[in-house]
């Protein structure tokens, strides 16, 4: 193969500095709070996003994940065999392996000095519609566990579902896809690749969380380790969704014809009544993240806690009262019911909450039937 | 060396490992697989405080190394790549957990230290007992055994492809990376605008790629669905290593080390 590289020199030095490198923050002139964020953002990063490790499960959580992929997996391979085109065999294996070699490249993330890559999944999507771009993802894992030691093959399962499936078959059919719409707006592929990107790596990060601490590995307790994901993965989310939007952009207008929003946009309406159902799931789901989120928010400790231990310094005054007061003041104007102790106000806050659900899945129903007549 | 460079290195390594030949190399990969998912599962479910388990595991991954011919000191550097993330979870147990737990003359070492070291024991030996099935395998055939135990030939197909044309891809990026860090005037990274049209143009050479492929498969009688030409046997030899492998880790699991180790101790 390529004989180029057979003879490159792979001392163990050279390993090891390498694994090194990857964990070494960017160096610059920042303040304090700056330079704990890029801490933060490169050390995870680097770290391929978030490849889970074997380390970090047990083996009952790997094989309930594992059954889960494989059932996916199953319901994939017959999806796209039964509506797939014989091209697609040689499209999907080479963008698995371009999805691979773009994760090879990094962007600069604005603002911090450090640089990240995508995961791919809402782009692959784009290209290759959800279930075609969930196989090819999983094939490009698979690569990465086995052959660049990448994730453990214990915790496959785990990261096809928070790396794959979330993006493929959550985030771009059910996120993206809506905003975008037939991708013929710039404006609404930046907000659908942005909002899609940052909710499939929230999510993800979620799902790390409670697959590590299900696997009662790490000591850090659930509230400080998934106020700690998610913010991080917050940012690596809008990089993510910026560089996925600066390539779709791209490709639309070089190439509209590429987008599988565009190719496909006469069968979209095949299974509508599963996308109906899993509309209602998600929002169903959002709106209990945002719940969950109100309540949490009640108890910013969390994350000056985890900053504090990351960066050995329980002293952070900026950030402690800024933190404080944005969530404070974002209390104040979302609490509809300050006194949460009463029966009462539990009847009442799911009573809003289902009303919610409702008025959400009504909006969602026709927005549909919009598309659908377009 | 750039990531691209390094991982096209890497690809390349695993294949000259994999052509080998050895009683590794000659063995069925799903044997090897079934071995290699038991290893993990084994290191996996000791409880996170007993060391000298873990410690003891360690030596199986030395051992199928050295019956697979390829050096193991390769294999526990490639496996280093794991710890960065191992490092980032692992380093709260020490932190978190406080109370002393090993006593070794005037030196205590906390249980979140144990547990940290056991985290990162872990990590190290699952990676290398995968690394090993794949050295002494090749990504080929794990995808034939793949098959054979009823993996949907559509994913294994697509496995065998994104394998066949990763090199390709990481060629081309490496030398689109290459033109434009020569001109870069030492611009080490990419904007995310620049970054955006530079991915671009490679998903349109990308699939421009695939349709090409897509004639020359129809040219030679691609009906949609790819052959694939898997002969595996599993023979007695197999079925040994299996067996064997599996009393071994299943012995080491149920040994009690600290237990065993005093005792010798105490008789001499």
């Amino acid at each position: 193969m390529e004989s180029q590289y057979s003879h490159c020199p792979a001392t163990g030095m050279q390993a090891f500095a390498y694994a090194i490198r990857r964990i070494r923050p960017t160096a610059g002139n920042q303040s304090p709070a700056q330079s704990v964020l890029v801490k933060i953002l490169t050390i995870d990063i680097q770290l391929d996003d978030m490849h889970m490790a074997d380390a970090l499960v047990s083996p009952a959580v790997a094989g309930v994940a594992g059954a889960v992929a494989v059932g996916l997996l199953a319901v994939a391979a017959k999806k796209v065999k039964s509506d797939m085109s014989d091209n697609m065999v040689p499209l999907m294996g080479v963008m698995g392996a371009f999805i691979f070699a773009a994760q090879m490249i990094n962007f600069t993330i604005p603002g911090t000095g450090s640089s990240g890559h995508i995961v791919g999944g809402i782009l692959l999507g784009a290209v290759l519609g959800p279930w075609a771009a969930f196989l090819t993802l999983t094939s490009v894992l698979v690569v990465q566990c086995l052959i660049f030691a990448d994730g453990g093959l214990m915790a496959l399962g785990c990261n096809i579902i928070n790396m794959a499936a979330l993006s493929t078959l959550v985030a771009y059919p059910l996120i993206y896809k809506p905003i975008a719409g037939h991708g013929d707006r710039s404006w609404r592929i930046t907000a659908g690749a942005v909002t899609a990107s940052v909710i499939s790596l929230e999510l993800g990060a979620l799902c790390v969380t409670a697959e590590t601490e299900m696997s009662g590995v790490t000591a850090l307790p659930w509230k400080e380790f998934l106020t700690l994901m998610c913010s991080i993965h917050l940012f690596i989310g809008l990089g993510e969704g910026l560089a996925t939007a600066a390539v779709l952009y791209f490709v639309k207008s070089y190439k509209p014809d590429l987008l599988a929003a565009n190719r496909a946009a006469g069968t979209a309406s095949a299974n509508s009544s599963y996308k109906k159902a899993a509309w209602i799931f998600m929002g169903t789901a959002m709106l209990l993240g945002l719940l969950f989120t109100w309540i949490a928010s009640s108890y910013p400790d969390g994350l000056e806690w985890s900053i504090a231990s990351i960066i050995g310094d329980a002293d952070l005054p900026t950030v402690k009262g800024a933190v404080q007061d944005a969530l404070g003041g974002v209390q104040a104007s979302t609490s509809v019911l300050p006194d949460y102790g009463s029966t009462w106000s539990g009847v009442i806050g799911c009573a809003i909450v289902v009303t919610m659900v409702w008025i959400l899945a009504g909006l969602l129903v026709r927005r549909k039937t919009a598309v659908k007549k377009l | 060396m750039t990531a691209i460079e390094r991982a096209l290195y890497e690809l390349n390594e695993i294949d000259g490992y994999a052509a080998g030949q050895s009683f590794m190399h000659s063995l069925d990969p799903r044997s090897k697989a079934l071995v290699t998912t038991l290893y993990i599962i084994a290191v996996l479910s000791f409880r996170l405080d007993s060391l000298s388990g873990i410690l003891f595991m360690w030596i199986f991954p030395i051992l199928f190394s050295a019956l697979g011919g390829i050096s193991y000191n390769r294999v526990f550097l490639k496996s280093l790549y794991v710890l960065p993330l191992i490092l980032f979870i692992g380093m709260f147990n020490p932190v978190m957990n406080r109370e002393p737990m090993l006593q070794a003359g005037s030196i205590t070492v906390s249980r979140g230290w144990v547990e940290f070291i056991s985290i990162v024991l872990r990590g190290l030996l699952a990676v290398q007992a995968s690394l090993i099935l794949v050295m002494t395998t090749g990504f080929q055939k794990i995808c034939y055994g793949l098959e054979r135990i009823g993996m949907p030939a559509i994913f294994t197909t697509q496995l065998l492809m994104v394998y066949r044309y990763l090199s390709v891809l990481l060629q081309e990026a490496a030398s689109m990376d290459n033109a434009r860090r020569s001109r870069g005037y030492g611009k080490r990274s990419y904007s995310p605008r620049l970054w955006g049209i530079f991915i671009g143009q490679l998903l349109i050479r990308t699939v421009a790629r695939a349709e090409r492929i897509h004639r020359a498969m129809l040219s030679r009688g691609f009906d949609g669905t790819v052959a694939l030409r898997t002969r595996l046997h599993w023979t007695m030899t197999d079925t040994l290593f299996l067996i064997i492998s599996t009393a071994l880790f299943t012995a080491t699991r149920l040994t009690d080390f600290s237990y065993l180790f005093n005792m010798i101790i105490s008789r001499q």
